[in-house]
Formats: C-alpha cells, sequence, structure tokens
C-alpha cells in the first residue's frame, strides 16, 4: 500500500566538512565554504556553517523569494560559551559577536545579503527539529505557499558539555526545497507510524539526514513522534 | 604619508572587524570609515569603541557628536588616540 506523499521534495543541498566525498553533487565537503552569495561586508561575521548555509540557500533558492524555516538545537555552541565565560571574567562583550549570538542569526545575514524579504522562523525543538521543520513547512504548504526552504543546522557541541550527550554530533548543515506539487525527479516524503521498539534512540541529525538523502539510509527514524520517513524517487 | 600610529590603527581595524578582504593600503586615511568609504556599520562603531579601550585606554560616549567627529576617518582616529591615550 502506497501512502500519500506529506510533500516533495524537489531539490537539497547538504555541507559536511570531512565527510568522505561520495561525488554527491548536491554535498559539499569543503572546509572552508566560500560563501560567495553574500557581499564581503555581511560575510565576514559568519563562521563556516553561516557560509555554507548561505551558499546552499543561493543554490536552492535563486530568485531569494521563498520562506525559510531554519532549525538547529544548540546553536553556536562554542562562541556562546565564549561569551559567557567573557560575562564571568566581567570583560566587555564583542558587539559584533553579541550581535550574532541569536538563534535566527544566520538566516538574518543571509536574508540581508540575498534581500530575501520572505518569512523566516528559527527553530529549536530539543532534538526534534526535523519533525518541526517538517510540521511548520506543512502549515505554509498548506496555506497556499508553492515552496518552503527548509534548514537544518548542527555543530558539534563544545567539549565542556560534550559529556551530557550520549552521541557526539557531527557539524553539519541540510537544507531541502519542499513543495506540494509532484515532479519530475521530486521524490515523495512519506511517513509511517513505528513501533516503540523501532524508535531511535536519538532524533536525526543533520548528518542522518545526509546519510538518508544520499540514499545509505533508507528510512529516518524520529525519537518522539514514533515515525519513520521514506523519500521515493518518482518514476 | 601615513604615520606609525596610523599603520597600528589600520591593523587594529582590520584585526578587529574580520575586514577578510581588506588590506592595509586599501584604507585611505581621509577617506571616511563608516557608511561610505571603507563602509563599517553601527556595530563596527561599537567594536572599534571597545577595541580602542582595550588597546589604549580611551572611552568614548558611544552616541555623541563628537564620536562621530574622531570616528570619521583614520586622520581624526589617530588623533584621538595621540591626544587621549593612556596606554
Amino acid at each position: 500500500m502506497t501512502t500519500p506523499a506529506m510533500m516533495y521534495v524537489h531539490d537539497w543541498r547538504a555541507w559536511q566538512p570531512g565527510r568522505r566525498d561520495m561525488s554527491q553533487p548536491r554535498l559539499s565537503v569543503a572546509e572552508k565554504p566560500a560563501g560567495s552569495h553574500v557581499p564581503a561586508m555581511l560575510r565576514r561575521r559568519l563562521t563556516g556553517i553561516g557560509r555554507a548555509l548561505c551558499d546552499m540557500l543561493a543554490e536552492l533558492d535563486a530568485n531569494a523569494d521563498c520562506p525559510l524555516l531554519y532549525a538547529s538545537r544548540h546553536g553556536d555552541g562554542e562562541r556562546t560559551l565564549e561569551m559567557l565565560n567573557t560575562l564571568a571574567e566581567e570583560a566587555p562583550l564583542s558587539p559584533a559577536r553579541f550581535g550574532l549570538s541569536v538563534h535566527n542569526a544566520i538566516p538574518g545575514v543571509y536574508s540581508i545579503g540575498r534581500g530575501n524579504r520572505r518569512t523566516q522562523q528559527a527553530i529549536a525543538a530539543s532534538g526534534d527539529e526535523f519533525a518541526a521543520l517538517l510540521v511548520e513547512a506543512q502549515g505554509y504548504l498548506a496555506q497556499g505557499e508553492p515552496t518552503v526552504i527548509i534548514a537544518f543546522a548542527e555543530q558539534a557541541i563544545p567539549a565542556r558539555f560534550a559529556a551530557h550527550f550520549t552521541t557526539p554530533i557531527d557539524t553539519a548543515a541540510v537544507a531541502l526545497r519542499v513543495s506540494l506539487t509532484p515532479a519530475h525527479n521530486a521524490w515523495a516524503l512519506t511517513s509511517r507510524p513505528l513501533a516503540s521498539d523501532d524508535t531511535a534512540e536519538d532524533s536525526p541529525q543533520p548528518s542522518d539526514l545526509i546519510d538518508w538523502l544520499c540514499g545509505t539510509r533508507d528510512e529516518l527514524h524520529c525519537h518522539r513522534p514514533r515515525q519513520a520517513w521514506s523519500l521515493v524517487r518518482a518514476e | 604619508m601615513t604615520s606609525e600610529l596610523e599603520q597600528e590603527l589600520k591593523h587594529l581595524i582590520i584585526d578587529t572587524l574580520e575586514l577578510e578582504d581588506v588590506t592595509p593600503e586599501d584604507i585611505d586615511p581621509d577617506e571616511p570609515l563608516f557608511v561610505e568609504g571603507l563602509g563599517l556599520d553601527s556595530i563596527d562603531a561599537l567594536e572599534l569603541g571597545l577595541a580602542l579601550q582595550k588597546r589604549y585606554g580611551i572611552k568614548l560616549e558611544s552616541d555623541s557628536d563628537e564620536t562621530r567627529h574622531h570616528f570619521r576617518n583614520l586622520r581624526t582616529l589617530a588623533a584621538l588616540v595621540e591626544e587621549r591615550r593612556t596606554a
């Protein structure tokens, strides 16, 4: 039995530095992404992951007119910790670093750099970021938005907090252009309920999404809503 | 002609504001630093104020006409440091 598609993935881009290159043209493994789609005076304030996202978003949304839903559980943990340490020493904070410490910093710089004035959301969902992104995207699509970009980015946890995580988080970012309209070469995204035994111990990270998008993993198992998602290539 | 202090300030500006594509030669001492010329923004002004405080012990009012005058270009900035430095 075929489940109706939740939505269609029309294209995607991903970045994971140091990942073994599987000659996948949609995946960048560059240690230092260029960020060339954003003017240099804005780009200078972005770290590698911000630059990678700007490159990916510019390719997925060439006209810069799609709503952007961005999710990250932890944001920039290293810089946040650095600022907390500075505060603990009662030293003044860098205004530029403080200005970019908000959760929507990367989408904000991207939207200024590309002139995208559409809706943007920055989500943190205690580990269920991918599920939250899909729910939000369904909402926008159901309201009549023809195309939505969803992006999920995570960075390695600072060493000081690593002991609190059972599995390490790989620095990676992924962005998908989704729509309710099927198309040649689009993937149908379906979901199915899972028995609790099949539920993953950890929620999917951006690096897991990359495995799934590259086809090295069939299903992406979600931790809390007990669901699995699949991609089916259109005939 | 660029003085030693002006040269030092050029490096301070480039390093503090992470101007990755800018070289000291690109900064004309008589051109505006903010909006036009080098094209710095209001966050850069705060960041530069903090750097002047750390490096030279100079404290400035963040939004005064006097500060606007000091931040006009590299020469006015060098004159400020010359006059007010404690470090």
